[in-house]
């Protein structure tokens, strides 16, 4: 077990260097924890915050001095969101791009840095600049809008899976990891007359399963929290996916911070909608953290 | 004479051949990368020549460009008539540059304490917590800043639980630009930190070993020995760093501003957005606005690339 674990962490410093174990935990060491303490809370009390709006009566919101905790709890919040047809209508479209849009840009952006991890071949450096290149000059928002309509993507749910197909840092973190890997494993292959299809699929697909797990889990949150191509190309409500639909709730209730009267929502409705749409990864987050880590620790030290 | 040039010539085309056989699996491979790039990065590059044009989406980019074109005029309306962009080119200049500076030392004071922390389950456990925050859209950002800051926000009444005056955080711009640093070190310190933390993990233990015995204190082992040893890495980040500048955030800004402090916190990527796709002006001004941040950010990545090989760093190119 501690083994298995020590293999999937990056080595991260349990301990820090050059303060010998047996040293006194003295003053410096309180300073240190106190600081990171006051850290930890200002990263969690936003959550809280979210939580306490979310589960207090919109009277109680309304007026109270000072809410830090729950007042007239009530799960109402809860109880609309969860008979929201919109958030589920947005969460379909999540799925979708969760589910497909992480398997297209995961099957592309492997074999894509696969096929740049070997060694020399015909027209790799040509591709390989032409990829670098985008990395430093691009078009810019206006002619990529007029691409989209002209491709007749627009309003389509497409828009928000097609023009995904390769991240080019994942794409490069693939490749690093593909190069990393000991190349008597393709040569051995071929000397047991395994084909160029065989090598990759049945020895470099089985050994890089740490890193394409690290890849698709960034693909994944990517999909889970898109909502930039649907705002620009999508206008049909029923094609706006989950984050679309929380900040189009989320700007109705900052646009009436002049105005209360035009409020559409409660605010215990939208802490609840954002609760909805981030539960889900504060569950999985605390067993993923160790691949998300190994990802960029990876991408750093090779890239 | 002239045969064997023939010949040669034969024998190059029959090893060109000969070569693309060899690789006709990874060409495979590659061309969807290369119909991809082409499509969604190169087209648009081509489409940058709408800046020079008065651009109707009816005629296409041939059409406008032969029909409408209009010289530098994009160019010259933007730097001499208009005061609006001359603001949003300051104000994303002070951000980009204020959110590299302060991104840069938060996560390497962060990874600091986190290496010197002795205690090793609230290591991790702080470790999961401050790194989660990285993961959130700015739209669910926007969700918290609004209930914290907000008129009814919890932070003004915590301020006039403690006799102070309410605070218009999102309608002041002073206020709102520091809300902007601060909400990014809330949300990407914790996972910056992590690359130097891996660093700091690197550096060999002999040298803290050897700087024990000569009875150096902690602050000296982190001022002579672990600062130097993340250098490189440090420096690497910055010049990667440089080339956004001019980008200064557009998820952030977009979610978390309003009317009222357009004066403080527009971009120009959101400006480009407004005008082009709310104010429905020409998309030439717009592509000419996206070009001129396109050149600028280019010309900036290879200048400090440049001195950065000259101070004698690993560069990026």
């Amino acid at each position: 077990m501690e083994k298995k674990e020590r293999h999937c962490l990056p080595k991260l410093p349990l301990r820090p260097h050059g303060t010998s174990n047996n040293q006194r935990f003295g003053g410096l060491d309180i300073f240190i924890f106190i600081i990171l303490l006051l850290y930890v809370i200002a990263v969690i009390f936003p959550f809280y915050n979210a939580f306490v709006i979310s589960i207090s009566s919109e009277s109680a919101y309304y007026n109270s001095d000072l809410l830090l905790w729950p007042q007239d709890i009530t799960f109402e919040a809860y109880q609309s969101v969860f008979t929201n047809s919109a958030m589920w209508k947005g969460l379909g479209i999540t799925m979708v791009l969760l589910i497909f849009g992480t398997a297209y840009q995961l099957f592309f952006t492997v074999i894509t840095g696969y096929a740049m991890s070997r060694e020399k071949w015909f027209g790799k450096n040509f591709v390989m600049n032409m990829i670098l290149v985008t990395m430093f000059f691009g078009g810019g928002l206006v002619p990529y809008y007029y691409l989209i309509k002209d491709l007749g993507l627009y309003n389509t749910i497409w828009v928000m899976i097609i023009p995904g197909a390769i991240d080019t840092f994942n794409m490069l973190l693939m490749r690093n990891y593909f190069a990393s890997l000991p190349k008597e494993l393709e040569e051995s292959a071929r000397i047991d007359g395994a084909n160029d299809v065989q090598i990759f699929v049945k020895v470099y697909l089985p050994l890089s399963l740490p890193m394409l797990a690290t890849v698709g889990l960034f693909f994944a949150v990517g999909n889970w929290n898109s909502w930039y191509n649907g705002m620009l190309f999508v206008e049909n409500s029923d094609l706006k996916p989950l984050q679309l639909v929380l900040r189009e709730m989320i700007a109705s209730i900052s646009s009436s911070v002049e105005s209360p009267t035009s409020k559409t929502y409660s605010e215990g409705l939208v802490m609840a909608s954002i609760f909805f749409t981030i539960v889900p990864m504060m569950c999985f987050y605390p067993f993923l953290q160790k691949f998300f880590v190994k990802g960029i620790v990876v991408g750093a030290i090779k890239g | 004479m002239e045969l064997t040039t023939i010949a040669q010539r034969q024998s190059k085309w029959h090893n060109l051949g000969k070569q693309i056989n060899k690789s006709r699996f990874l060409i495979a491979m590659i061309i969807p990368a290369v119909v991809f790039y082409f499509i969604f990065c190169y087209i648009p590059m081509y489409g940058v020549l709408m800046a020079f044009t008065k651009y109707y989406p009816k005629l296409g980019i041939w059409g406008s460009l032969t029909q409408h074109f209009v010289g530098f005029d994009n160019f010259s309306l933007i730097f001499n008539s208009d005061p609006t962009f001359l603001n949003v080119l300051r104000n994303t200049v002070l951000i980009g540059f204020g959110k590299i500076i302060i991104s840069f030392v938060s996560s390497i004071v962060v990874a600091l304490l986190i290496n010197d922390l002795r205690m090793r389950r609230f290591k991790k456990t702080a470790q999961i917590i401050v790194t989660f925050p990285h993961f959130l859209s700015w739209v669910v950002l926007a969700g918290f800043i609004n209930a914290l800051f907000s008129r009814t926000g919890v932070i003004d009444d915590i301020i006039v639980a403690l006799g102070g005056n309410r605070i218009n955080f999102l309608s002041n711009g002073n206020f709102f630009l520091a809300l902007i640093f601060s909400s990014d070190v809330w949300k990407e310190a914790g996972w910056s930190s992590i690359i130097y933390l891996a660093t700091m993990a690197g550096i060999s233990p002999e040298l803290y070993e050897a700087a024990d015995i000569d009875g150096a204190t902690r602050f000296q082992k982190t001022w002579h020995i672990t600062l130097p040893g993340i250098k490189p890495t440090a420096v690497l980040l910055l010049i990667l760093s440089v080339g956004g500048i001019l980008s200064a955030g557009f998820d952030q800004i977009f979610n978390l501003y309003n009317p009222l402090v357009y004066d403080n916190v527009d971009i120009l990527d959101t400006y480009i957005y407004r005008q082009t796709f709310q104010e429905m002006i020409n998309p030439g001004i717009g592509t000419a606005i996206g070009l001129f941040k396109s050149l600028v950010s280019f010309v900036l990545v290879v200048v400090v690339d440049r001195v950065a090989k000259l101070c004698g760093e690993r560069g990026i190119i």
